[in-house]
């Protein structure tokens, strides 16, 4: 044994070395060098010329990487992908192929995980696109990348994505937030959205989970609200929209998009119509807007807008405040008005409301905004199922003064209740009436209560 | 006149090998053969005696500082930067995640061959007269080493990382008074944070690693003054192993007698005592078989060294180090679990926080440490010493026992879930 002991010592060196040489061709090879050399060779096809076409074939291989300090991200998506800019690469193969459509999205300036997610900072294809263990955004399905528009343009409609203006807007108006917190508001039943779309919840799974919340997540207290198809699409996009990430000026800047949508409602608000008209539909103290676009340059109109006075001495139109997106998305407005727009804005506008009238709308305002409608109805009718509650389900509000005096209506809602217990043996219900009165201002709580009993049948006074 | 030959001669500062005196000049001059004795007795070097597994742990120590300087050219020890950073080793930098895994591995089969070789020695009796103290430098080796792994932990800055490392720390803070204070220290703050991660870099590259050479250099020097290697059982004598037990016993004459010093003195008290040596000193003795260290134990030790590299890197290989995501604090995995070193004691504080986290703790480490001093018996024979050997067989069951179930058995809530159980997490 002794005398072998040298043999036996070189033996095992030799194995050490193999190994070293075998980490080091692991390294050496990586799957990114692969692509990239099939991708030279696809693109000095092309080259009529062969010194051309040698000199493509010499590109080095090395990681193209974007550097997003203002997204926090790092991509190396285009390592492989790297025909995305090239538009003589419309039909090649993927990982190569033209990405149509992407100005003003410059790879350079936006890269790419921020729309279509997966690992940017990986370099082979399981781990880049993200679908492994300990990735929480992997690459979302084709259908679905339009839904991460809505991470830098939050507000207003954006043009091609009509699924996000209707996910929030269904978002706001059936109860959602009564349950679910949303950047520091709303309640606590429900898990926080605030960063829902950075979670690893795949679309599939969300768009199941709105059409019946009970199908993939069992025991979920969250009420069926027997969405259509598109409207739980809908939601899945704007969940998919929402992250917390930290983003610079210049994509937060662009949270609204200066569309002819947003326009019509900064219009509206302003109430431009009292003095303008299109098409001859309005006032007539200034002038007809109808294809005013066609007459001015859009930097006239701008001009116009920031200081009526410089361009028309003497103009009685006064100066709003309008920021430039502000002034860009009336002027998108403005270019295909018609009066027929002009129409539906003064039908809108109609009679003003009395004092009292404004304060029972102010509290179905924040009954819908604080999310009540959620689980008592957008009716007031209620009827969400609430397993163990006395009557099985969330109470209807609409005869509420029937068991309830106004004051104890407003001490239920500052104070939160729990329902009763059907069966005292078994576990308390899921739903309950949260806590109010650190949400809401006591003024805000005596609207609502104002409103639940505008809404009351008259009773014989006995 | 030959340039070359004086170059090689001012290098190796010997004479030709060509000579006698070049010869022995290369065993007296030779760096290795100084830290070794120049001769070993032959039944110290069998496998079945030691295991080599305080080798195996030194070996696996290089193997961490090397690859941890090689890491330590890519890592910046703060948040975000050094999630990414180890993203980029996976991802970009050459061999990078080789030497990460290289690493991590490394540091896990450290901390289980330091215990396996606390075991060995207490099995072979290895830590009595004269070695209790080599013993006690031995027990805090373990502590810095599981020190050295536990800070390492936090480095990767992801959710196993961050969690591991909030559980580990909040089992510190139930010791009472010092407790959370020490936690304080320790994060630079109540939670775990960037602060804290800089203050877990600096302990893991600089201060444990050093404390960690200086006491592996007096573990290692202690081993050959109380006699090299020791003994297997099976070599010992009857009445050598009662000799033993009086070497080191004060004779009757006077120990230490102090020269007197000359007024133009330039040395120490240090190098005037007469008499006996003041460390306890044993050599083998002359009459014994022996054989020579080179190439006797050189090749030993070599081959453990490469079985080591080889284990390594051969699971580095195919293996990756864990990572998961970027640290969030927002979001606790549920279970948080400790580093599983400690996950004994995480299952004991479960149970109860002061028992667990504080008192079984600090009377494990007391009697580790009081060890030799408490175990009176002089044999080191297993048929002498059956209690002894039941006590600490049973330290070590339990010790694994709470370290599987914490790692394989508990769930969401540390809840009692066997791992063949799939639990998803509550309702949404």
């Amino acid at each position: 044994m002794d005398r072998k002991l040298p043999q036996f010592f070189f033996a095992l060196s030799l194995i050490a070395l193999a190994l070293l040489l075998a980490a080091i061709w692991q390294s050496s090879h990586p799957s990114w060098k692969l692509y990239q050399r099939e991708y030279y060779k696809l693109e000095s096809q092309g080259e009529p010329n062969a010194a051309a076409k040698a000199a493509i074939m010499d590109t080095s291989l090395e990681i193209h990487q974007e550097l997003l300090p203002g997204l926090q991200r790092v991509d190396r998506c285009t390592t492989c992908h790297l025909g995305v800019e090239d538009p003589t690469m419309k039909d090649a193969p993927e990982p190569y192929r033209y990405h149509p459509n992407l100005a003003p999205h410059s790879p350079a300036r936006f890269g790419c995980t921020v729309c279509h997610g997966g690992q940017g900072l990986a370099t082979d294809k399981e781990n880049a696109h993200g679908n492994v263990a300990f990735w929480e955004e992997p690459l979302l399905p084709k259908d679905y990348v339009r839904a991460s528009c809505g991470r830098c343009h939050k507000e207003g409609d954006i043009p091609g994505v009509p699924e996000l203006t209707e996910g929030r807007r269904l978002f706001e108006t059936q109860g959602c937030h009564g349950c679910h917190k949303l950047n520091g508001t709303g309640g606590s039943i429900g898990p926080d959205l605030t960063a829902e779309g950075a979670s690893q919840r795949s679309p599939e799974w969300l768009e199941s989970h709105f059409l019946n919340p009970n199908a993939v997540s069992p025991n979920s207290p969250m009420p069926n609200f027997h969405f259509t198809k598109e409207q739980a699409r809908a939601l899945t996009f704007y969940m998919l929209s929402l992250t917390n990430e930290h983003m610079a000026t210049y994509y937060a800047s662009a949270s609204l998009i200066p569309s002819s949508g947003y326009g019509r409602q900064l219009f509206t608000e302003k109430n431009c119509i009292a003095c303008h008209s299109i098409g001859g539909v309005g006032a007539k103290e200034g002038p007809d807007l109808l294809g005013v676009a066609k007459e001015h340059s859009s930097e006239w109109l701008d001009e116009q807008l920031v200081n009526p006075q410089q361009v028309y001495p003497g103009s009685i139109m006064p100066a709003y405040d309008l920021d430039a997106n502000a002034r860009k998305a009336l002027i998108a407005f403005m270019s295909n008005a018609t009066a027929e727009d002009a129409q539906a804005i003064l039908a809108q506008r109609g009679k003003p409301l009395t004092p009292e009238e404004a304060a029972i709308e102010a509290g179905k305002q924040d009954f819908h905004r604080f999310g009540c409608a959620g689980c008592h109805g957008v009716n007031l009718q209620g009827g969400v199922p609430n397993p163990n509650a006395q009557g099985g389900e969330v109470p209807s509000l609409l005869h509420v003064s029937d068991d309830y005096t106004k004051d104890e209506v407003i001490g239920i809602i500052s104070d939160g209740k729990q329902p009763p217990l059907a069966d005292p043996h078994k576990p308390p219900p899921p739903l309950y009436m949260p806590t109010w009165k650190t949400v809401l201002s006591q003024e805000d709580i005596q609207r609502i209560a104002d409103y639940l009993w505008s809404i009351q049948p008259k009773k014989e006074a006995w | 006149m030959n340039p070359i030959r004086d170059l090689w001669q001012s290098i190796s500062r010997r004479d030709p090998l060509s000579t006698d005196k070049g010869k022995s000049e290369l065993v007296f001059l030779n760096v290795w053969l100084h830290i070794h004795p120049n001769k070993v007795r032959p039944e110290g070097l069998k496998v079945k005696h030691t295991w080599y597994l305080g080798f195996i742990t030194f070996f696996l120590f290089l193997v961490l500082v090397t690859t941890g300087i090689a890491l330590m050219f890519y890592y910046r020890p703060y948040p975000q930067p050094a999630y990414q950073d180890m993203k980029d080793l996976q991802f970009v930098v050459f061999m990078g995640g080789f030497l990460r895994n290289m690493h991590r591995w490394a540091a896990h089969g450290m901390v289980i061959c330091v215990f396996l070789h606390m075991c060995r020695v207490f099995y072979t009796g290895s830590y009595k007269r004269p070695r209790q103290f080599n013993w006690v430098i031995g027990v805090v080796l373990l502590l810095l080493t599981l020190g050295l792994s536990f800070t390492g932990y936090l480095l990767p800055w992801d959710q196993l990382a961050f969690w591991a490392i909030t559980v580990g720390t909040n089992i510190g803070s139930y010791a009472p008074l010092v407790g959370a204070r020490v936690r304080e220290l320790l994060l630079g703050g109540h939670m775990v944070g960037e602060e804290a991660l800089i203050r877990f870099y600096v302990l893991h590259v600089a201060v444990l690693p050093s404390l960690l050479v200086l006491l592996t250099m007096v573990h290692f020097w202690r081993i050959r003054k109380d006699g090299g290697l020791s003994r297997p059982v099976w070599k010992l004598k009857p009445q050598k192993a009662a000799n033993l037990v009086h070497i080191g016993e004060p004779e009757p004459e006077p120990a230490l007698a102090a020269v007197a010093a000359a007024p133009d003195k330039t040395y120490g008290l240090m190098e005037v005592v007469t008499g006996r040596p003041i460390f306890e000193t044993v050599a083998p003795e002359e009459d014994e078989e022996t054989v020579f260290s080179y190439p006797y134990a050189f090749f030993r030790e070599g081959i453990a060294l490469v079985v080591t590299v080889v284990t390594v890197m051969a699971v580095s290989l195919f293996w990756n180090a864990p990572l998961e995501e970027m640290a969030n604090p927002a979001k606790t995995p549920n279970p948080a679990k400790a580093p599983w070193y400690f996950l004994g004691l995480q299952e004991l504080v479960s149970h109860s926080a002061l028992f667990g986290g504080v008192i079984v703790p600090a009377l494990v480490v007391l009697a580790l440490v009081g060890i030799p001093y408490l175990d009176s018996n002089p044999s080191r024979r297993p048929a002498d010493r059956k209690w002894a050997i039941w006590i600490f067989t049973v330290f070590v069951i339990v010790n694994i026992v709470l370290i599987i179930v914490g790692t394989f058995f508990r769930g969401p809530g540390w809840s009692f879930v066997p791992p063949w159980v799939h639990v998803t997490a509550g309702a949404e």
